[in-house]
């Protein structure tokens, strides 16, 4: 700062050896973290499976001279062999019905440990602090049993209801409300609002970091689901487009140029979805998470 | 219940003579569905893990009971070599993918917490791998590993001008699992980078003035501020990345299926053959239960570890 005040002009960012690798750090980065994504974009976009292989180890990856929406086309059927369309639906349908539902019954929850008044509120949110250290994978046998003499093996509920409430998304709410001023919460009091109305038309809408980190998280969760839809969908019917990619690995030869296309029709809709929230998301993840 | 109001003796009184009847539900109605759904989905099934590692339940319920069996399934669990091999494998999987990863993901976040042109769409861009699916990144890197002619035996057979021989990079028992660390930790690294570049805005300026107006250079200040500033943010990285490697899955079931040679047997890998293939329930929860007490220690050690530095 002092150097300012030395000398009249502002200095522009001096270039020296610092800055150089800087510089070359992200590149190289950005190379590695990324030419993976755009290889798959690229090579979706090309007809010949043989090609696309032969082309992958030289610049040609980055390069396709007769783009073709033949692989998409092929692969986005709504019924048949490669109905991608039709697990792509079954994958946004799980999506918003496991965010939505998430939201409002993690952030109600949330908000009653936080300024609620019933007893044992303390007890209940130490609770959901234990229960957090459960991994999901250690309670897929049981949950299996349960879910499946319930007769709901293979719908879309068993796809959703079970990963709606959870003991971290309750927690990051019940953070996130619990900062906010206790003025907020005694100007609804007084003014007469119900405790259902103070949440939902005075906490809500300032919560929107809150649910646009939540809602990524438990997006990228519910999108990436792998081993509990295997488990669970025996066919079609709710089968989740990565349950359905992971197919092709099945196959004596792999069919690349189908997997990559199916891999993009994959990526799109979450990639939109991280679009649309990653402005409040970053800022905002995990300052608590550290801490909590 | 207005007559619990009139006592005079009572200390505290009833949450409903405080709040009223419809307040009370209002917030029972609020907080239920979280916590019924928790119990159903989480709390039944894990007290129910532990019940039923200790039972010969089959995956597909038979005409003959399930039978108590104490704890056999743990006993043959630990004399089994193949669980011991999936342990193994996963603590080798943890050592080599914290330094990857967790690497990439300090060295990008240092970066980033910098003056950079472009900063923020790096920032979204680094993140991206985070938001692809384990199984698209299966699609990528398996075209990536191809042998002997795909792009990573290419890319480095013509760096080292021929020299180095293509690799088995899947295939190969030496090689499998460190190309399932690369892409694991090419894969997740973002969020560990997002957690960094949180604890790095976390260290107050003041700090590094202050280090500045002592005379500390670049690395000086990086010595002494940053690293002893970012030490609770270090643990809490540390513990979650070997949370999460101890749960390897998804990548080593689509690309080696837990092999060659059980070179990429993981511990849930075990679990699932045990109790979906074999259909062996009870001795899969009795696997979960290992699985469990695995991440509780991991958990504890981050506790006291986390106090200690708080302190």
């Amino acid at each position: 700062m002092s150097d300012l005040a030395l000398s009249p002009r502002k200095p522009a960012a001096p270039l020296n050896g610092y800055r150089i690798v800087q510089s070359i750090s992200v590149f190289i980065i950005a190379l590695v973290v990324i030419s993976p994504l755009f290889m798959l974009f690229i090579a979706s976009l090309k007809d010949d499976r043989f090609q696309i292989l032969a082309d992958m180890g030289s610049f040609r990856a980055f390069w396709v001279d007769n783009p073709t929406l033949n692989n998409f086309r092929e692969v986005g059927n709504f019924a048949g062999e490669l109905a991608f369309g039709r697990y792509l639906g079954n994958s946004l349908l799980i999506l918003f019905s496991t965010v939505s539902l998430g939201l409002i019954i993690n952030s109600m929850a949330g908000f009653i440990l936080a300024w609620g008044s019933l007893p044992g509120r303390a007890l209940i949110l130490s609770l959901i602090i234990a229960l957090y250290v459960i991994p999901q994978e250690s309670i897929i046998m049981p949950l299996l049993i349960i879910v499946s003499r319930a007769g709901l093996s293979d719908t879309f509920t068993a796809q959703i209801l079970p990963f709606v409430a959870s003991p971290l998304y309750t927690f990051l709410f019940y953070q996130f409300f619990a900062q906010l001023p206790k003025e907020l919460y005694e100007a609804a009091s007084i003014d007469g609002a119900s405790i259902f109305r103070t949440w939902w038309s005075i906490f809500m809408p300032l919560s929107l970091p809150a649910l646009a980190t939540v809602s990524i998280l438990m997006g990228i969760e519910a999108w990436n689901q792998y081993l509990w839809p295997i488990l669970i969908t025996q066919t079609d019917y709710a089968r989740p487009i990565s349950v359905a990619i992971a197919t092709f690995f099945g196959q004596d030869s792999i069919f690349w140029d189908r997997a990559m296309a199916a891999s993009v029709l994959m990526m799109i809709p979450i990639l939109v979805f991280y679009l649309a929230f990653q402005r409040w998301f970053i800022s905002s993840f995990v300052g608590s998470a550290v801490k909590g | 219940m207005s007559t619990l109001t009139i006592l005079p003796k009572r200390r505290r009184r009833s949450i409903i003579a405080r709040v009223g009847w419809p307040r009370f539900l209002q917030e029972i109605g609020m907080l239920a569905p979280a916590v019924v759904l928790m119990t159903v989905f989480l709390i039944t099934p894990f007290l129910l893990s532990f019940w039923t590692a200790m039972t010969n339940q089959p995956l597909v319920p038979r005409p003959t009971p399930v039978r108590f069996v104490g704890l056999n399934n743990f006993l043959r669990i630990l004399s089994d070599d193949l669980f011991w091999t999936s342990l193994w494998n996963v603590t080798r999987f943890t050592l080599w993918v914290l330094p990857v990863q967790c690497g990439l993901a300090f060295l990008t976040a240092l970066i980033l917490n910098q003056k950079l042109p472009f900063r923020n769409l790096f920032r979204g861009m680094f993140f991206l791998p985070a938001i692809t699916s384990m199984v698209v990144v299966c699609v990528i890197w398996g075209t990536l590993f191809q042998y002997p002619t795909g792009p990573l035996n290419q890319i480095l057979a013509s760096l080292s001008g021929g020299y180095i021989q293509p690799i088995d990079w899947l295939g190969d028992p030496n090689w499998a699992m460190f190309s399932i660390v690369l892409l694991s930790a090419w894969q997740a690294y973002g969020f560990q980078m997002i957690i960094y570049l949180a604890g790095m805005q976390g260290i107050p300026d003041e700090l590094y003035d202050a280090a500045r107006i002592d005379g500390a250079g670049r690395w000086g200040r990086f010595w002494h501020v940053t690293m002893p500033g970012l030490r609770p943010t270090h643990v809490f990285v540390l513990v979650i990345t070997t949370i999460q490697a101890f749960k390897l899955y998804t990548q080593v079931a689509i690309l080696t299926q837990g092999g060659p040679k059980s070179s990429t047997e993981t511990v849930v890998h075990y679990m699932v053959r045990a109790g979906f293939e074999e259909q062996k329930l009870g001795y899969a929860s009795a696997v979960s239960v290992i699985l469990f007490l695995i991440v509780l220690v991991i958990a504890l050690i981050q506790r006291r570890l986390m106090r200690r530095f708080d302190v």
